[in-house]
C-alpha cells in the first residue's frame, strides 16, 4: 500500500508519480535495480506493470512516471496527492551496472520509454567516476512530449557527458535537431568498442536504432534493451509476456540484443 | 458446484452448455457434448460471455424517472403509475396508441405473453420485435415462395451438403457453430461459393469468391439462373411436379445475362457462370444466407430469388438441399413464431383471418383487433407524428440498433410515456419514464427457438438479482393491474398455451424437450418434429417462383456521398454490446468501432491505419478509427454497429422494403473526411 | 496393491465424503464431466476422459483471490480455498496435466491461491482401458496407465478395480476403510499389465514425440501455422479445456467500495491476450498458434526441465470448430 505524495506533469499525457509506502519499514527494505518494475493498483480499476523511473540512490521514495493509454494508466491520472495505491515489486532483472563499469555508456530513448533509462543514468552519475563518456540521445514525436527536461539539462552540464536531443515534429520554439533519435547518431563521437548501447522506447524505434547500431559496429552483447509486454501478475505464470523459454517480467525486461535474437523475437 | 444445462443466450445456432454455479453465482461454464449442435464446442461468446450475469451495473430495482434522474421504486409504485399512464393514453387517444417491443433475447413464453398482453389486454396488434430488423423478409419472401418462412434445413445437414452457396453470411464469426459445419463439409470436399461485398473468413476457404456489390443480389442470382437455364441445368422434373410459375421466372431471368449480371455486380462473368454450374450440379446443394440478403429496401425481393434458385435445381426439400436463412438472435426464430410481430398471432396465424381470430377470442376471452398493427419503423414514425403516445419496449435498445438513430431519438423523446424493462440501463432505457429491471437467461425458466427450429429449454441457474423478476412474470403482473388477468404458476403452463393454439407447435411440451428439444412442425404429441422441411410438397403445396428484377438500392453513392456504407457485426460482440461488452475477454478483443477501408482507398483519403476518420452521411456523422484493408471492394465501407459511441446506426438510413418493412441497413451513402 | 470391488466403489467414495470433498466423473445426461459426488450419477465405465479435466478444483475457470474495500483505508481479504478435496477417476493424462501445473505454479514463485487448493486435494487416478479417437498420450508417455503423481491409482480390472498406492495420503486412506479392501494377488497385476497392453493398442491418434522434439525449433517458418490459422474462428476453446494450459487474465470487479481482484483462464489464441497500447506482440493468427504449440512442445520443456506441455488427452481437437488438429500439426512439425 502506498501514498501518492506528489503529482507532477512531465509532459503531454504523461504524468510523474512519488510514491511512499504507507508502512515505514516497508519502505526502508524497499530496494530495487534500475531497470525493474512494480504492479500497480488503482483501486476500483485494477493493476498495470510501471517501470521504475525513480533511482534506487533516493532513498525514501518511489518515482513512476506514466502515460495514460490504459484504463489503470488513464484512471492513475485522474488520482491526486494523499491518494492510495497499491504496489508490488519490484519485478524483473533490471539493467546491468558493475558490469558496465569503465566503460563508455550512450543512452538513446524515445518518449515515455525514457522512463527506466532515467533510473539508470541517475544511478551512474551518482557513481559518475566508475563511467566513461555518457551519451544521452532523447527524442520525441513532438517537443510537449519530452519527458524529464530539468533532469536531461543537469546530465548535459556534467563533464564528459553530453545530451543530444530531438524531435520529429517541431514548434515554432524549437531550435534543436528534427528527425528520428536515429539521425543524433552521427553526431556522437566514441570509441564504440568501450561502449554499452542501452536503448529503450517504442517498438519501431527500438527496431531503427538496433539497425543503426549494428551497422556503426556495436556488437549484439553490446546493446542492451527493454521488452515491453502485456503483463498480468509479474511472477511468470500468467504467460502473457512469454517469449521462447523465457519470461519477459522474470527473465526480462531488460535483454541484451544477443539474448532476444537467441530467443528467437524478431525486433 | 451446482450445474444446469442450458440454452446459449447469443446467437440462433442453439449451442446448449452447462452453468456451473457456486455461491449463487455463475461461475463456470462446460460445453455439452452430446447436444446435436454444441457437441462439445462452443464460441468465444458461448465460453467466455456470460460475465455480465453478475455485473455491477445489473438493474436490480425499478426506476421512475424524476426530472433528468431516475429514482429506484418499488414494483407497486412502478406498476402504479404504467397502469394510470397507458389508462390515461388509451381513453384519450385509442387502444392503437400504445405499441410494445417485444423481444428476441427473451423466451418465447415471454414473446407470447407479450403479443397477448399487446393484443388482449391494450387491445392492439402494435407489437413487433427485432426480427423486423434481420429477416422480416425472409418470412415475408420464403413464405411466398414455400409456404414457410424458416430454415428448410437442420443445421447437422450442412456438414454433408456437397455444395454450400453462402450469400450475405459470415458464417464463421456470425453464426459459428454453423461456420463449423461448413469448414467440416469442406474437408470432407464439399465446394463451398462464397458471394459477399467483404472477403470474409469462409471467402478465404472457399472454393470460389464472388465480391458483389452491396445490393446487386437479384442480379447476381438471377444472372446464376440464366446460365443454369442456358445451358440446361435446371430440374425440369422437379420445377414441373412441385412447381409452378416457372415460365415466368425463365422470362425475367432471360433478360439477366452473365455480361449484364456482370456489369450490375462487378463479379467477373466467367464466375458468374461457374458458380450456376457448381451449384446446379450437385443435388446436394445448400443455399445460407443472412442479413446480406435480408437488410435491403429489396429484401423480399432476393429472399425470394434465392428460393428460386433452390427450386430451379431442385435443391429444396430433400436432405442435404434448402434454403437457409440463419437468424441471429438465440430467440428471433421463436419471437415470430409465438406471434410478437404485428399482423400474425404465434404459428403466423393471421390476425385479419376471422376465423383464427375467433379461435383466439375464443381461448384468451376477450375481442381482438382485427386489423394489423405497426411495424418497429412505423411505430417510430408514429410517434413522431403523434399517432402513437406510449411504448413498452422489453430487451431491445434501438437507440444503438435501429436505423437513422438521431430520428429514433427524436421518435422515442416524442412519446407522451416510455416503459423500458432490460437488464441494464441501455442507451433506450436512459430515454425512459419507468424501467423494469427483468432478468438474464440465468435466472429464468422458458425455451429458445434455435434458427434450425428448435424448441429448446432454458434453464434457471441463479436466482433473479435483487429486487429484478423474470420478464414473464412482470407482463402478467403488469397485465392483471392493466385489468387483464394473467395466471400462470410457470413457463411451462404458458408453453401448454402456446401449444394448443399453434399448429405448429402443437405437440410441445416441456417434458418432451428434455434431450435437447425438438423441431417444428411438431403438430402432435407424438410427432417426432421436422428436421428438414418442405419433404415431398411445399407448405403451400406447389412452391411458387417469385421471380424479381434488380432494383437499385434507396440510396445510392453519389458526389458528397461517395461510399456505399454497410453495416453489421463481429464475432466477439453481440448486438448493442450490452452483455458482451461487459466481458472483459470479448472488450479486450474489440473495445471499439471502426471503419473498415479499402486499403487503396484508404491511401487517397490520406487516413493511415489506426488514425480517426470522421464518417458523415446524410442523417449523421460519427468518428472511428479507420481500419485499412484488402478484403473490401473499392468504394464500399464496413462498420459494426455494436458500439454505441460510434454508433453504425446514426448514419444507416430508415428506408424500408415496401412489403416486409425491413431497414436497408447494408447499404447507405457516406463520405469520409480525416477526423 | 489391493483390490477393491466395484460394488465396494461407492462405499468407499461416500466413506471418503465424511472427511473430504469429493468430487468424481458423473454422467450428465451423455456427459460426463467431473462433480460433486453424486452415487446415481458416477461414472465408471466411460470411455476417454471428462470434458473439461480436473485442473479447474485448482485453477477455476473464474476464482475470487481477494476483495478489497476501498472506505477510506483500504482492507484486504484474501479467498484461500482449503477444502480438504479428493478427486476420484482421474484419467493419467490429467495426472500428468495436474503435475505439470505444481510445476510451473508451485515453484519459483508460489502462488499461493493455487497452492491453498492443490495442498489439500488427493488424487485418485483411473487408468485407462480404451482410447478415443482424439487420445494420443500413448504417444507422449503420460498414458494410457498412469506411473506417477498420483495418491492412489485405480485400474479396472472388470468386477474389480486393482489400487495401487502411491503416497502416505492415498495410503491412509485405505487404511481409514481397510475392511473395503483386499489385497492384489500376482495374477491381478500381470492381468492390468495384459489390459494396458491391450489399451495401446486401440489408439488411432499418434504422434513421434521425437521426431517432433528434434525438428520443432526449425519448424517456426512452417507454413502448417498460417495454413491451420486461417481456420480458426477464436473461441479459445483449445485453451479452456487444455489440462496444463496455465495462463490467467486478472481483473478488478468492483461494486460499490467493495473491489474483488478476480482470475479467468486466458487464451493465447486470442488477439486481445499480447495486446498493448499501442502493438500487439503476436499480430497475426498464425503467430498464435505457433506459440500454443511452441510453448507446449519447445518452450516450457526447455524451462522446466524437459516436461512437455501436452498431455495427451486430445480435448483440443474434440473442441475445435475449425476441425485443427494438434496431432496433425505435430505430424507435419515432425516431417
Amino acid at each position: 500500500m502506498a501514498i501518492i505524495t506528489k503529482v507532477c506533469d512531465e509532459a503531454a499525457g504523461i504524468k510523474t508519480f512519488t510514491l511512499e509506502f504507507k508502512e515505514p519499514e516497508i519502505q526502508k527494505s524497499f530496494d530495487y535495480r534500475p531497470g525493474q518494475f512494480v504492479e500497480l493498483t488503482v483501486f476500483g480499476v485494477g493493476e498495470a506493470p510501471i517501470s521504475i523511473t525513480s533511482s534506487p540512490v533516493n532513498k525514501g521514495y518511489l518515482e513512476l512516471t506514466v502515460a495514460a493509454v490504459g484504463k489503470v494508466t488513464r484512471a492513475l491520472h485522474l488520482r491526486k496527492e494523499k491518494d492510495v495505491a497499491g504496489l508490488r515489486g519490484p519485478y524483473g532483472n533490471g539493467f546491468p551496472f558493475d558490469e558496465v563499469k569503465g566503460k563508455n555508456i550512450l543512452f538513446v530513448g524515445g518518449g515515455i520509454g525514457a522512463a527506466p533509462l532515467r533510473s539508470l543514468i541517475n544511478q551512474m552519475f551518482a557513481y559518475r567516476d566508475n563511467f566513461a563518456k555518457i551519451s544521452i540521445l532523447y527524442g520525441a514525436r513532438e517537443p510537449g512530449l519530452l519527458c524529464f527536461i530539468d533532469d536531461l539539462e543537469g546530465w548535459g552540464k556534467t563533464e564528459n557527458s553530453e545530451v543530444l536531443l530531438t524531435v520529429d515534429a517541431p514548434d515554432a520554439k524549437w531550435r534543436g535537431n528534427v528527425g528520428v533519435v536515429g539521425s543524433l547518431l552521427p553526431k556522437i563521437d566514441i570509441d564504440i568498442k568501450n561502449t554499452v548501447a542501452f536503448i529503450c522506447g517504442p517498438p519501431i524505434m527500438i527496431h531503427f536504432v538496433l539497425l543503426d547500431l549494428l551497422k556503426m559496429g556495436f556488437e549484439e552483447e553490446q546493446i542492451i534493451t527493454t521488452m515491453e509486454r502485456r503483463m498480468e501478475c509479474g511472477v511468470g505464470k500468467c504467460g502473457h509476456c512469454n517469449i521462447g523459454k523465457s519470461y519477459v517480467c522474470l527473465d526480462g525486461p531488460v535483454f541484451s540484443y544477443h539474448q532476444l535474437r537467441e530467443l528467437g523475437e524478431d525486433i | 458446484m451446482k450445474r444446469v444445462l442450458t440454452t446459449c443466450e447469443f446467437c440462433g445456432c442453439g449451442c446448449n452448455f452447462y452453468l456451473g454455479v457456486e455461491d449463487g453465482k455463475v461461475v463456470a461454464i462446460y460445453p455439452s457434448v452430446s447436444h446435436p449442435i454444441s457437441q462439445g464446442r462452443l464460441c468465444i461468446k458461448g465460453w467466455q460471455g456470460h460475465e455480465y450475469i453478475h455485473s455491477p451495473e445489473r438493474l436490480t430495482t425499478p426506476l421512475i424517472k424524476k426530472g433528468n434522474r431516475f429514482r429506484e421504486a418499488s414494483w407497486d409504485e412502478a406498476y402504479e403509475l404504467i397502469v394510470d399512464k397507458f389508462n390515461q393514453i388509451r381513453t384519450r387517444y385509442g387502444n392503437d396508441s400504445i405499441a410494445v417491443f417485444s423481444s428476441a433475447k427473451c423466451t418465447n413464453e415471454e414473446n407470447y405473453l407479450m403479443q397477448k398482453f399487446a393484443r388482449a389486454c391494450l387491445g392492439t396488434n402494435n407489437v413487433d420485435h427485432c426480427a423486423r430488423l434481420c429477416h422480416a423478409s425472409t418470412v415475408v419472401g420464403l413464405a411466398t415462395t414455400f409456404g414457410s418462412g424458416a430454415m428448410t434445413n437442420s443445421i447437422n445437414e450442412i456438414a454433408g451438403a456437397e455444395v454450400i452457396f453462402i450469400i450475405g453470411s459470415n458464417t464463421t464469426e456470425q453464426h459459428p457453430l454453423i461456420g463449423d459445419r461448413v469448414l467440416r463439409a469442406i474437408e470432407k470436399g464439399a465446394k463451398v461459393i462464397v458471394a459477399d461485398p467483404r472477403e470474409t473468413q469462409l471467402a478465404k476457404l472457399c472454393s470460389l469468391y464472388l465480391m458483389h456489390k452491396p445490393g446487386s443480389d437479384v442480379a447476381l442470382l438471377n444472372g446464376m439462373m440464366n446460365a443454369i437455364i442456358a445451358e440446361g441445368l435446371e430440374d425440369k422434373e422437379f420445377i414441373a411436379e412441385r412447381t409452378e410459375g416457372f415460365e415466368s421466372l425463365k422470362e425475367t431471368v432471360a433478360d439477366y445475362t452473365p455480361e449484364k449480371s456482370s456489369a450490375i455486380t462487378s463479379v467477373p462473368e466467367e464466375k458468374i457462370v461457374e458458380a450456376a454450374r457448381i451449384y446446379s450440379r450437385s443435388k446436394k446443394s445448400i443455399i445460407i444466407y443472412s442479413m446480406g440478403i435480408t437488410q435491403h429496401t429489396t429484401g423480399v425481393d432476393n429472399v425470394m430469388t434465392t428460393a428460386n434458385l433452390a427450386m430451379l435445381t431442385g435443391n429444396v426439400g430433400k436432405e442435404f438441399t434448402g434454403v437457409d436463412p440463419l437468424r441471429g438472435q438465440n430467440n428471433v426464430q421463436g419471437a415470430c413464431d409465438v406471434g410478437a410481430l404485428p399482423n400474425v398471432f404465434s404459428g403466423y396465424q393471421a390476425v385479419t383471418d376471422e376465423k383464427l381470430r375467433n379461435k383466439f377470442e375464443k381461448a384468451w376471452k376477450v375481442t381482438l383487433p382485427p386489423q394489423p398493427g405497426l411495424t418497429l419503423v412505423e411505430m417510430l414514425n408514429s410517434a413522431l407524428e403523434g399517432s402513437l403516445r406510449a411504448m413498452y419496449i422489453m430487451g431491445e435498445n434501438p437507440m444503438v440498433s435501429d436505423p437513422d438513430i438521431n430520428h429514433v431519438e427524436k421518435s422515442l423523446k416524442a412519446l407522451d410515456f416510455l416503459v423500458v424493462q432490460d437488464i441494464f440501463l441501455t442507451e433506450t432505457a436512459t430515454l425512459a419514464d419507468v424501467v423494469l429491471p427483468g432478468v438474464s437467461f440465468a435466472e429464468k425458466d422458458g425455451t429458445f427457438t434455435s434458427t434450425e427450429r428448435r424448441i429448446q429449454r432454458v434453464r434457471k441457474a441463479i436466482e433473479p438479482l435483487g429486487d429484478s423478476k423474470p420478464d414473464w412474470k412482470i407482463i402478467t403482473e403488469l397485465s392483471s393491474r392493466l385489468g387483464y388477468r394473467m395466471d400462470y404458476s410457470s413457463p411451462a403452463e404458458i408453453m401448454d398455451e402456446i401449444a394448443k393454439l399453434t399448429p405448429i407447435y402443437g405437440g410441445v411440451s416441456y417434458s418432451r424437450l428434455e434431450s435437447f428439444g425438438l423441431q417444428w412442425p411438431c403438430p402432435s404429441p407424438d410427432h417426432p418434429g421436422t428436421p428438414y422441411l418442405h419433404k415431398g410438397s411445399f407448405t403451400r403445396g406447389l412452391g411458387k417462383f417469385s421471380p424479381a428484377d434488380y432494383k437499385t438500392p434507396a440510396e445510392l453513392p453519389s458526389h458528397d456521398y461517395p461510399f456505399v456504407l454497410t453495416t453489421g457485426r463481429v464475432g466477439f460482440h453481440y448486438h448493442t454490446g450490452t452483455m458482451t461488452r461487459k466481458d472483459w475477454a470479448l472488450e479486450r478483443e474489440y473495445p471499439t468501432g471502426y471503419v473498415e477501408v479499402n486499403s487503396q482507398d484508404a491511401k487517397q483519403l490520406g487516413i493511415k491505419n489506426g488514425q480517426t476518420a470522421k464518417v458523415i452521411s446524410r442523417r449523421g456523422e460519427i468518428s472511428l478509427s479507420l481500419k485499412s484493408v484488402d478484403t473490401i471492394a473499392k468504394g464500399v465501407v464496413f462498420i459494426p454497429f455494436h458500439f454505441a459511441e460510434a454508433a453504425a446506426n446514426k448514419l444507416t438510413a430508415a428506408n424500408l422494403d415496401p412489403v416486409a418493412k425491413i431497414p436497408e441497413y447494408k447499404v447507405c451513402a457516406v463520405r469520409l473526411e480525416k477526423g | 496393491m489391493k483390490i477393491l470391488s466395484k460394488s465396494n466403489l461407492v462405499p468407499f467414495l461416500e466413506g471418503l465424503g465424511l472427511e473430504f470433498k469429493v468430487n468424481a466423473p458423473l454422467y450428465e445426461g451423455q456427459d460426463v464431466l467431473f462433480g460433486d459426488l453424486d452415487s446415481s450419477k458416477l461414472a465408471t465405465d466411460f470411455i476417454g476422459k471428462p470434458r473439461l479435466s480436473p485442473k479447474e478444483y485448482s485453477f477455476p475457470q473464474r476464482e475470487r483471490l481477494f476483495t478489497f474495500k476501498n472506505n477510506g483505508g483500504v482492507e484486504i481479504e484474501a479467498h484461500l480455498n482449503e477444502t480438504k478435496r479428493v478427486i476420484w477417476g482421474i484419467r493419467p493424462c490429467d495426472l500428468y496435466g495436474l503435475k505439470f501445473l505444481d510445476m510451473v505454479y508451485l515453484s519459483d514463485y508460489v502462488d499461493p491461491y493455487y497452492q491453498a487448493r492443490r495442498s489439500n486435494t488427493i488424487l485418485l487416478g483411473l487408468n485407462c482401458n480404451k482410447a478415443e479417437e482424439s487420445c494420443f498420450c500413448s504417444s507422449i508417455g503420460t498414458g494410457p496407465f498412469a506411473r506417477e503423481a498420483f495418491d492412489l491409482l485405480f485400474t479396472d480390472l472388470g468386477d474389480v478395480f486393482l489400487v495401487e498406492i502411491g503416497s502416505k495420503a492415498g495410503k491412509k486412506l485405505i487404511e481409514k476403510q481397510a475392511n473395503l479392501f483386499t489385497n492384489a494377488t500376482s495374477k491381478d497385476e500381470k492381468q492390468a499389465g495384459i489390459l494396458e497392453e491391450k489399451s495401446k493398442k486401440t489408439f488411432k491418434t499418434y504422434i513421434d514425440l521425437g521426431k517432433v522434439e528434434a525438428k520443432i525449433a526449425g519448424a517456426s517458418s512452417s507454413p502448417v501455422w498460417a495454413e491451420e490459422a486461417a481456420k480458426c474462428i477464436l473461441c479459445g476453446g483449445c485453451n479452456w479445456v487444455c489440462p496444463t494450459c496455465y495462463c490467467f487474465n486478472i481483473e478488478d470487479v468492483t461494486s460499490g467500495d467493495k473491489t474483488q481482484r478476480v482470475r479467468y483462464w486466458d487464451s493465447c489464441q486470442l488477439g486481445g491476450f499480447t495486446q498493448m497500447a499501442a502493438m500487439n506482440s503476436r499480430a497475426t493468427q498464425a503467430e498464435r498458434l505457433r506459440q500454443r504449440i511452441y510453448h507446449k512442445f519447445s518452450y516450457n520443456p526447455d524451462k522446466y526441465g524437459g516436461e512437455i506441455g501436452c498431455t495427451g488427452c486430445g480435448r483440443c481437437i474434440d473442441v475445435c470448430p475449425a476441425g485443427i488438429n494438434i496431432a496433425y500439426i505435430l505430424r507435419r512439425v515432425a516431417n
